[in-house]
């Protein structure tokens, strides 16, 4: 066996290793029932809009709250911790970062995706 | 139904498109086809090659064709085409008319393919013997590409699936069922929805033609190792494609780098990379054109690893267009903050893909056995060797950003087999990628920084040991100094962050040892150690601005014990207009705001202090924000940055007061407010339960409100408010008015954020003070000279005539005669002007009333009797209360408005992280040149 041979064997193995290892750092999208023994979590879900949210710049700019329903429909309180993203309202679906505590949800990442301009075009259009 | 003539469209620029680009697709095919047959001709300037060529520049003319008249009609903002009507808009200015071009997805297409001819008829124009072989790739790829925007739909009985999305569609086909299309005047109802206001950046208009050209030139060294392949010239392709492979490297880091300034420099991201998908997708194809380039400096120097360069070169084109695969199919969806959505080309896409990755790898295994490949092993002591091992760390490295990367993809196989699966997520993105990528660094770091003083086909390590004992030593010492000295500028916190410093410092010394001891300064060879200085220099600034990045914006009292690392998440203050606050030894202050086109820039004062609050710097900075189209919202926000030397002072708004962010929200808002009427006597003072007070000072008729335009026959009052606040001690002058204008009453309220308190007039005031025509009682008065007389308690001299009488009321026409009578009312020792006026217009005589709002008198100058010298007048008051009361309307705790919430960060060595890149790119361009003149030299 050559000396490259044996590096690029010793590199695919220490990959894989690595790859595996990583694995733990890699979960499902949580559910709040899931995330109930309060491990850190990803979440998916939608603005519960019913219920109010609050974001009180004047309190702490850097607390937002809300509702979130999950996918299984479970809706809890979630405060973020960051100023509340632009057209949150709008948002299809929000991912959310962070633990359970005492029933809240305290979040410190937040991606959420709009639909897209080209559904809210057609719809002015059916307007006119 | 009857067809409807639609008024307006022009169709012309459909038909030339869709002529065009049936065209476009049909040429690549024939160009591909007598490419192919040609690629093993060893008479390579035949017939054949010349169908491939014709069919290679008809494609590139029709494509050229497409493009010109796609982006004319955007110019001429044709909204009956679809694409036109997503992009443009009546209100977007010209010059983000390109940004507009590429924002859609068929636009970009269409810039890739742009690349690609251009590419494509460079390589046509020098015709060497690699023209059929390269060629019949680039026309392959650009049927796939030509695909994109084809636009056909197939049907098999129930089976139906759409090729491409054309990008000449007309709006009227795309959504038939909207009852817009009923009327056939449609085209004056609409005005285009406009380019994104995040995207109205000049950096949209330089970042994506880089950026593809960047993708486009991943196909030369590609096709290059393809075509060394099909006419086993196994190493002869080598010299020909080594500048290539640099431009294509160079072109691409450079769009990433630019990706990267743009996200920092113009977007709210408040940093440069963030591991994000769409990052990463492109940085992996880079990566391995990087380890490519390696294996490919080896296999010229020495011959070995020619199969590792072709493996690298075969897998970054295919990797590129996955990359496009995954930003362009939706795949994405939940992990990433800025993918496009999808548009139904997935398939296509996948096939795309899978066809260039079995082309490459496929080659690459057919023809492995007969690839020359040296029997004789490298020299462990040879550069060579640790070269490869390099490229193997690159691609170690391509592989752990991949492969997590692609994690939906392997979400998405999954679940198509099992409904129940729910898709695996990367928990903490960020420092997931950063774990593994530290280490790689430091492996690449040690490499560059020992390979370089190696040599290549090291036959006499002995004698070479002790020049690189003495040079390695030298920079080993040299780096535990700096690394030491950099630890007082900015803290490395763990033995990790102390050891890449530690081998960023050995690989810049060490290259510029090799500079000045081994080349001795000769510039022209020392592209790759210019390249591995600036790696290590960007190694540097990371671990400055990314590991010792500083919030300003910070309050160290805000939410106890919720997080757990609640330090670094207070990232944002509230600054209120006019208020400073301060924080981490900064005074920051909001002070104005200025309205700049679509920009709102808001100036914010920052003053810098030391312990005794003597001022240390004083600047402004004027992050802004940008209102959409229809100027109801502004949500997209631009930062602004102070540059040092050192550091980089950063400034993003991150959000306003709900009611200024949108309209619509304003709207809302107003309505809400719940007013409460209180009579005021002028001079009194009233108080309110949440310790505000306010005192009516006076009442003026002619308003000084801002907000207030006086015009024709209106009737304007205004009430001037002290108001203040016990509590706060507090105190402020307020004006608020009302405007008669005909029958319509105007509100001008007034404001004071500090109270949060806002007053109004009461409508009822205007009846109290202004008596309507049907109300007064008219006093009869004769006059036949001039004179005065009494009225009530004012005297009133009349004391001239004008006969050409000015009154903002009367409009003088042709034929009128007027005659205006001047008098003067005084009262209480004030002198007031009036000029009532007759009026004879033809037969009829009438009159213009002179009103003295002041007094509340009416006058009307009703007849002049030529024959008895007697002139006619009527006179009334308004039915004012002797004591006015003014009804004022007070609404209390309102939130204020008047704040901006902010994100302020200081990046230190964020240049040289931007040096450092540039350096990359600047030897991988230093290195094409050298190769260029290199290969015509050799005549290749």
């Amino acid at each position: 066996m050559k000396k490259f041979q044996i590096v690029a064997l010793v590199a695919i193995i220490a990959a894989i290793a690595i790859l595996f290892s990583a694995s733990k750092d890699v979960s499902e999208y949580a559910t709040f029932e899931m995330a109930a023994d309060g491990k850190r979590v990803k979440i998916t879900g939608e603005m519960a809009k019913n219920k109010a949210m609050e974001y009180r710049p004047d309190i702490d700019p850097n607390i937002f709250k809300f509702f979130l329903k999950d996918s299984e429909g479970k809706e809890k309180q979630v405060v973020l911790a960051k100023a509340k993203p632009m057209d949150i309202e709008r948002a299809e679906s929000i991912v959310l970062t962070g633990s359970l505590k005492n029933d809240v949800f305290y979040a410190d990442e937040i991606l959420t995706k709009c639909p897209s301009k080209y559904k809210d075009e057609e719809l002015s259009l059916k307007e006119i | 139904m009857n067809e409807i003539q639609y008024i307006g469209e022009h169709l012309w620029v459909g038909q030339i498109g869709h002529f065009a680009i049936v065209l476009a697709f049909v040429a690549s095919i024939l160009s591909a086809i007598a490419y192919v047959v040609n690629a093993k001709r060893t008479d390579y300037a035949n017939n054949w090659r010349s169908i491939g060529r014709a069919g290679y520049i008809i494609h590139g003319v029709s494509i050229f064709t497409i493009i010109s008249i796609l982006f004319y009609s955007m110019y001429n903002k044709y909204y009956e085409y679809a694409y036109v009507y997503q992009h443009v808009s009546d209100d977007l200015p010209l010059k983000y008319t390109l940004s507009a071009f590429w924002e859609g997805q068929e636009g970009s297409f269409l810039l890739w393919m742009f690349w690609h001819i251009v590419l494509g008829w460079f390589i046509i124009y020098r015709g060497t013997k690699w023209e059929s072989p390269v060629m019949a790739i680039f026309a392959m790829s650009e049927i796939f590409l030509s695909s994109m925007i084809l636009g056909v739909h197939i049907e098999i009985g129930d089976w139906m699936t759409k090729i491409g999305s054309n990008p000449l569609l007309l709006l009227r086909e795309t959504m038939q069922e909207a009852p817009i299309f009923n009327n056939a005047d449609y085209l004056t109802l609409i005005s285009g929805s406009g380019l994104n206001p995040l995207l109205q950046n000049y950096w949209m208009t330089i970042h994506p033609p880089v950026t593809f050209l960047g993708f486009a030139s991943t196909i030369v060294p590609f096709a290059f190792a393809i075509a060394g392949l099909w006419t086993r010239q196994y190493k002869k392709w080598l010299a020909a494609a080594l500048p290539w492979a640099l431009f294509s490297a160079g072109i691409l880091g450079t769009g990433i780098l630019m990706g990267s300034v743009w996200a920092y420099e113009a977007l709210s991201f408040g940093g440069y990379w963030s591991w994000d998908p769409v990052e990463n997708a492109v940085l992996v194809p880079w990566i391995m054109l990087i380890a490519g380039l390696h294996t490919h400096l080896i296999a010229r120097a020495t011959g070995y690893s020619i199969k590792a360069t072709i493996f690298f070169y075969g897998t970054a084109f295919p990797l590129i267009v996955y990359s496009t695969f995954l930003t362009r199919s939706g795949i994405l969806g939940d992990t990433s903050a800025h993918a496009f959505t999808e548009m139904g080309l997935e398939k296509q896409l996948v096939a795309f893909f899978v066809f260039f990755f079995a082309v490459g790898l496929g080659a690459l295994a057919y023809h492995s056995k007969n690839i020359p490949s040296k029997e004789k092993e490298e020299s462990i002591y040879s550069r060579e060797f640790w070269m490869f091992i390099g490229s193997l760390v690159l691609l170690f490295s391509a592989v752990l950003i991949g492969v997590p990367t692609s994690l939906p993809v392997y979400n998405t196989i999954v679940s198509y087999f099992d409904e129940s699966f729910v898709g695996k997520v990367i928990q903490d993105v960020v420092p997931f990628y950063n774990k593994f990528q530290i280490w790689i660094a430091v492996f690449i770091a040690i490499l560059s920084g020992v390979a370089i003083l190696l040599r290549y086909n090291e036959k006499n390590f002995e004698k070479r040991s002790t020049f690189l004992l003495k040079h390695l030593g030298g920079s080993i010492a040299l780096s535990v100094i700096f690394t030491g000295l950099l630890t007082l500028w900015f803290s490395l916190y763990s033995w990790q962050f102390y050891l890449l410093a530690l081998t960023s410092f050995f690989v810049m010394f060490s290259n510029l040892d090799y500079i000045i001891s081994v080349i001795k300064g000769k510039i022209k060879l020392a592209s790759s150690a210019i390249a591995h200085f600036g790696f290590g220099m960007m190694i540097i600034g990371i671990l400055g601005s990314g590991l010792n990045k500083e919030t300003i914006s910070t309050n160290p009292f805000l939410f106890k014990d919720m997080f757990e690392n609640e330090e670094d998440l207070r990232n944002y203050v509230q600054l209120i207009k006019g208020k400073p606050l301060f924080a981490q030894g900064y005074w920051m202050t909001y002070e104005s705001d200025t309205l700049i086109g679509r920009n709102r820039y808001y100036d914010v004062e920052f003053r810098k202090v030391d312990e005794n609050q003597n001022e240390l710097e004083r600047f402004k900075l004027r992050p802004s924000s940008v209102y959409s189209n229809d100027f109801k919202t502004q949500n997209v926000f631009n930062p602004d940055t102070k540059h040092y030397w050192t550091k980089d002072i950063f400034s993003c708004i991150v959000g306003l007061a709900p009611t200024r962010q949108d309209a619509d929200v304003a709207k809302q808002f107003e309505d809400t407010l719940v007013w409460e009427q209180h009579m005021v006597t002028i001079g009194d003072t009233l108080r309110t339960e949440n310790f505000n007070w306010y005192v009516v000072n006076e009442i003026s008729y002619s308003p000084e409100h801002k907000e207030y335009k006086p015009k024709e026959n209106d009737f304007g009052v205004e009430a001037k408010i002290t108001a203040g606040n016990y509590k706060f001690g507090s105190k402020f002058e307020m004006k608020t008015a009302l405007g008669l204008q005909g029958a319509l009453l105007y509100k001008y309220p007034a404001g004071e954020e500090d109270m949060g308190a806002r007053v109004r007039l009461s409508d009822s005031f205007i009846e109290e003070i202004f008596s309507s025509e049907d109300q007064l009682d008219y006093e009869e008065i004769e006059l036949t000279s001039l004179g005065n007389f009494i009225f009530q308690d004012t005297e009133v001299t009349l004391t001239g005539f004008n006969k050409e009488p000015a009154n903002r009321n009367y409009e003088p026409e042709e034929g009128d005669i007027a005659v205006g009578a001047q008098m003067t009312l005084v009262n209480n020792g004030k002198v007031y002007p009036a000029e009532p006026i007759y009026i004879i217009r033809g037969a009829s005589p009438m009159g213009v009333k002179a009103y003295v709002p002041e007094l509340g008198i009416h006058i009307r100058f009703t007849n002049i009797d030529p024959s008895t010298q007697k002139f006619k007048f009527q006179i009334a008051k308004d039915k004012r209360q002797k004591n006015l009361t003014v009804p004022l309307e007070i609404t209390e705790n309102v939130p204020r408005t008047d704040y901006l919430i902010l994100q302020a960060q200081i990046f230190p060595g964020i240049n040289l992280l931007w040096f450092g890149c540039m350096l990359m790119m600047l030897g991988l361009f230093m290195a094409m040149v050298l190769r260029i003149k290199e290969n015509k030299k050799r005549g290749n």
